[in-house]
């Protein structure tokens, strides 16, 4: 096997490692933050990408007009389904709200089936140029696009969270519910924030994928499922270990189907998940999380 | 006398029309079970478009045996599971006279024995998987092309056209991927063309880089990819953006406007082997995309044109079985003699059809042109 | 009127019922109801009683139905030996995966249960030559009872089929309601509500899961085995996501935790599935909308309209056992 061969199979890795992070890493703030397995994060996911096809194909916009928009309203959306469903059951047993997101997604998959058809759509980039060589190493100019939003929305979340006034209300409130209400911090809003925020990283992964591949409504469960081997790999509620976890499957996939074989490439996450889990039941970047009691 | 002779068919016309308005024929039901959701829903709603067109048609003509068509539509999600239970509902709250699907091979072998017990019968427009017809079950008959029949109409020229001495597999984790690999691979083996590769992807694949990085080292002078439109539409894009020189053979609906819209100008170039394109000659299919463009606004593929044809092969059985009787239309569909834009389409005794025209395509400033045709013949 | 007893009404009514109904479809839906009631008993017994949520529960269903449709297609064993064969095959597992994963934390427990549902389909995927891959097992013989040489029933009719699946399923609801009633059932029930003091009376929580996980195992794997004789058909679909999903929503919406609550949302979801079908495209759509309210104006299922549970505090310390790390 050539050198460049592998150089080419960690590039692609790399690439998908990204969408894998920024997907992962809207269901981890959720996920870890406010308890939710989130079976809807992969139909918002896709209600990304179709808003940004209908966006730049239908409406003509370009890209970066497209992108700001869409994700105005995911924000809007979260804001709304958090109002609405998710707020109503705070208290709530872990297997009625994970039923909720489940009938969310049912119901967003099929309504985008019924509004915006079964084809299979593109985002338009304007960036159909030649692809760009690295030596013998090849990626395109949408790929390189992807990467750099995903980098920048990952520092921006990260910035978020830990350098804002926002964010550490947001950590205050999910660690310590009952003193940051007493130091009065507004927990609906912080709730409200929170998914929102996990909402609109979900809208904006699905824009990339309709940027770099192409987005249609099925690809919403293999998605969030995707997803929850991520951030398991990472360690649950572990931003930094979203992105690791992400990288690292989108490596292992990519190396597993180059040197391997590439019918168990989608299978290559969830052995990864039993292997860590057996060894280091808390993820790579989580806290320790043997059963308490 | 004139007068009373004119009042009199004036009162007879009065009659017909007033007979008409008082009873309705009663509609003949056929039941579709096509993929609505699901990983194939965009080409199963491309065969419902197909079979739509064929009964408006039909119904503009009078319907059969004087009875408007009705098609009822039951989504089987290409899952055995949910087309059985649509099977059961069609033909026992919903009365249908003949069962049209499932699409996915598997589904399609779960409603085979339904369509057995309750006498009925079952038409499909798409399972190729060759052992569906081997089954002696008489009730069923395959208005499609197998995955061997492909590979032995195809796989000759190919190589000799394309002079290659190594070729490389990609294909969709199905079994119809599985199947049409090794029909194709049986032949090449016989030729003394080496398989360097040979890879397969989930349904819900979209990064295809890794495979053909894989190809890429491997440079054979021909790659064959079976996918659907989705994930071909991308692999495509993705092999020339990873400027693969292999020439690419495709297997399934590629000439389809939203496969080449997707693809746009990275499909140039490549070859196709399909059993329908709409750039198929004849006055026939110039017809049938004329009234599909009208109907739908778009080119038909490979799957309304199969949704097409096999609704009017029902049609026209229902007609010469003079009776929506079930024995009567399973006989008459054995007499099948319909020649319409996949060409003169006939069933043999295994009710596999033959006839049908098979088109290699070459894909060129976005369009599709007719490169060579071979016929699908009678093998039984 | 007690819980029991209403169980066992249904169980007699069911029994009479296809004396007024001849309709074949109807006998069907009425058919896979009882199959998608095997299967959230079983389930139940890992999310009810244990309170912890497996997302795998598919695989012990797809497990069960591709041993029966292995040994009766490439052995020829009749279906009265596969149907335990298959029981056994997903309990194996069952202990095998519980074994190792019910020590971990609520959280983990969840996803790590998917990650090997899905580990098994992509391994069935790709054994071609082993297990048939994606084309599956086509032709498997339906079941057929006879003594000393004469058929009694050949199960040619949808009315064998009927019967075989309402014996089966009063076996499994006899069989959950024993382990509810059994040491092993009280002692997950005590330590669902309150871990801690589980530990200090002597539970090992630990054991107490593994047995219902184990004893949900079985149960699926039966139901696999009446499914693939049923529909003829096995392919890699039964060990997907979507079983796992359709089970659950079946638990949660009839009430989890108890033994007529899977039985009522089987029926109740399948009745509305059937009902929309009137709506066509909106159907689905529709439906996730329903699932939506359902759950949350009665978050503890339909029986809870009849049966208020004790006072709430006593319902919430299973989330306890799934609470996040960052919470405690």
């Amino acid at each position: 096997m050539l050198l460049s061969d592998f150089l080419q199979f960690a590039l692609n890795g790399l690439v998908t490692g990204c969408f894998y992070a920024l997907t992962a890493l809207g269901l981890s703030l959720v996920f870890g933050l406010m308890n939710i397995v989130n079976f809807a994060h992969g139909a918002l996911f896709v209600l990304g990408g179709m808003l940004a096809s209908v966006a730049t194909e239908r409406l003509g916009l370009p890209l970066w007009a497209a992108i700001p928009a869409v994700l105005a309203i995911m924000w809007g959306l979260g804001v709304v389904i958090e109002a609405g469903l998710l707020a109503r059951m705070r208290d709530a047993h872990i297997l009625p709200v994970t039923l909720v997101t489940i009938g969310l997604s049912v119901f967003l998959v099929n309504t985008m089936l019924m509004l915006f058809g079964t084809e299979p759509k593109n985002v338009k980039t304007g960036l159909e140029g030649a692809p760009i060589f690295l030596g013998d190493v090849i990626i395109s100019q949408s790929r390189i696009l992807a990467i750099g939003v995903s980098v920048v929305a990952i520092i921006a979340t990260w910035l978020l969270i830990s350098h804002t006034r926002a964010g550490r209300a947001m950590r205050a409130v999910f660690q310590q519910p009952e003193a940051a209400a007493l130091a009065g911090i507004p927990i609906a809003r912080i709730h409200s924030f929170t998914f929102a925020l996990g909402t609109t990283l979900a809208g904006l992964a699905g824009i990339l994928l309709g940027a770099v591949f192409v987005v249609d409504p099925s690809r919403a469960e293999p998605a969030a499922v995707k997803a929850f081997v991520v951030i398991i790999l990472g360690g649950i509620g572990s931003l930094p270990g979203a992105v690791l976890g992400g990288l690292l499957l989108g490596l292992a996939e990519s190396l597993w189907g180059g040197f391997v074989s590439t019918g168990y490439m989608d299978a290559v996450g969830f052995v990864l998940v039993i292997a860590i889990l057996l060894f280091r039941p808390s993820g790579l970047l989580g806290a320790p999380a043997s059963r308490v009691g | 006398m004139l007068n009373l002779r004119r009042l009199l068919a004036g009162l007879a016309l009065l009659g017909a029309t007033g007979a008409t308005a008082v009873a309705q024929p009663q509609p003949v039901r056929i039941g579709l079970i096509e993929p609505q959701t699901g990983p194939v829903a965009f080409d199963g709603t491309s065969v419902i478009r197909g079979a739509r067109l064929a009964a408006e048609e039909i119904n503009k003509a009078g319907g059969v045996l004087g009875r408007p068509l009705e098609l009822v539509i039951a989504d089987g999600a290409c899952r055995p599971a949910d087309s059985v239970a649509a099977a059961e509902r069609l033909i026992t709250a919903e009365k249908v006279s003949v069962l049209m699907g499932a699409f996915c091979s598997g589904a399609t072998q779960a409603v085979m024995p339904i369509a057995e017990r309750n006498r009925l019968p079952l038409v499909t427009g798409v399972s190729s998987l060759p052992t569906l017809t081997e089954a002696g079950n008489r009730w069923f008959f395959r208005n499609a092309e197998t995955d061997a029949m492909i590979a032995a109409a195809f796989a000759h020229g190919l190589v000799e056209q394309t002079k290659a001495k190594t070729v490389a597999f990609l294909a969709v984790n199905d079994d119809w991927g599985r199947g049409t690999v090794a029909s194709f691979r049986g032949v090449f083996d016989k030729m003394n063309v080496t398989t360097s590769v040979s890879e397969f992807f989930d349904h819900s694949a979209s990064d295809f880089y890794t495979p053909l990085t894989r190809l890429r080292s491997a440079r054979p002078d021909l790659i064959i990819v079976v996918a659907e439109t989705q994930a071909a539409a991308t692999l495509v894009k993705q092999a020339r953006e990873l400027r693969i020189p292999s020439r690419i053979f495709g297997v399934g609906a590629w000439t389809t406007p939203t496969f080449l819209n997707l693809v746009g100008p990275a499909a140039n170039g490549l070859l196709a082997g399909v059993a329908y394109t709409a750039a198929a000659p004849g006055d026939r299919n110039a017809a049938f995309v004329r009234d599909f463009r009208a109907m739908h606004n778009e080119d038909p593929g490979k799957y309304s044109a199969s949704g097409y044809t096999t609704m009017n092969i029902i049609a026209q059985a229902i007609q010469r079985a003079g009776s929506t009787d079930a024995a009567a239309i399973q006989a008459a569909l054995e007499q099948t003699d319909f020649t319409g834009p996949t060409g003169n389409l006939r069933f043999d005794n295994k009710h596999q059809i033959y006839g049908l025209q098979l088109y290699v395509v070459e894909i060129g400033n976005g369009r599709a042109e007719v490169r060579g045709t071979a016929t699908l013949e009678r093998n039984d | 009127m007690t819980e029991n007893r209403i169980v066992l009404l249904l169980l007699a009514l069911a029994a009479v019922l296809p004396a007024f109904v001849g309709d074949q479809y109807v006998m069907h839906l009425l058919i896979m109801t009882f199959f998608y009631a095997m299967l959230s008993t079983s389930l139940n017994l890992i999310v009810g009683y244990v309170g912890e949520l497996s997302l795998g529960h598919a695989a012990f269903l797809g497990l069960g139905a591709y041993t029966s449709a292995v040994l009766s297609t490439e052995a020829g064993l009749p279906f009265w030996l596969c149907l335990p064969a298959a029981g056994i095959v997903a309990g194996t597992a069952a202990l095998a995966v519980g074994a190792i994963t019910l020590r971990l934390e609520g959280h983990f427990f969840v996803l790590i249960s998917l990650a090997f549902a899905e580990v098994l389909r992509y391994v069935v995927m790709n054994s071609v030559e082993l297990l048939r891959g994606p084309l599956g097992y086509p032709n498997i013989p339906a079941p057929s009872l006879s003594f000393g040489g004469t058929v009694l029933a050949d199960f040619a009719s949808k009315a064998h089929f009927y019967y075989l699946g309402l014996a089966l399923l009063a076996a499994t609801l006899y069989a959950a309601w024993r382990f509810a009633r059994s040491s092993f059932g009280l002692g997950a029930l005590a330590v669902r509500e309150n871990r801690r003091l589980a530990r200090a009376v002597g539970i090992d929580p630990f054991r107490h899961a593994l047995v219902a996980f184990v004893a949900g195992g079985v149960l699926a794997g039966i139901a696999g085995s009446f499914y693939a004789h049923y529909l003829t058909f096995v392919g890699p679909e039964v060990l997907g996501f979507s079983f796992t999903l359709s089970a659950l929503m079946m638990v949660v919406i009839g009430g989890r935790g108890t033994l007529l609550g899977p039985l009522l949302g089987a029926a109740v979801v399948g009745i509305t599935l059937e009902l929309l079908r009137s709506v066509n495209e909106a159907r689905l759509s529709i439906f996730g909308i329903l699932l939506v309210l359902a759950v949350m104006f009665l978050p503890d299922g339909l029986v809870s309209l009849r049966w208020r549970r004790r006072p709430e505090p006593a319902e919430e310390s299973p989330t306890e056992a799934l609470d996040s790390p960052l919470r405690s």
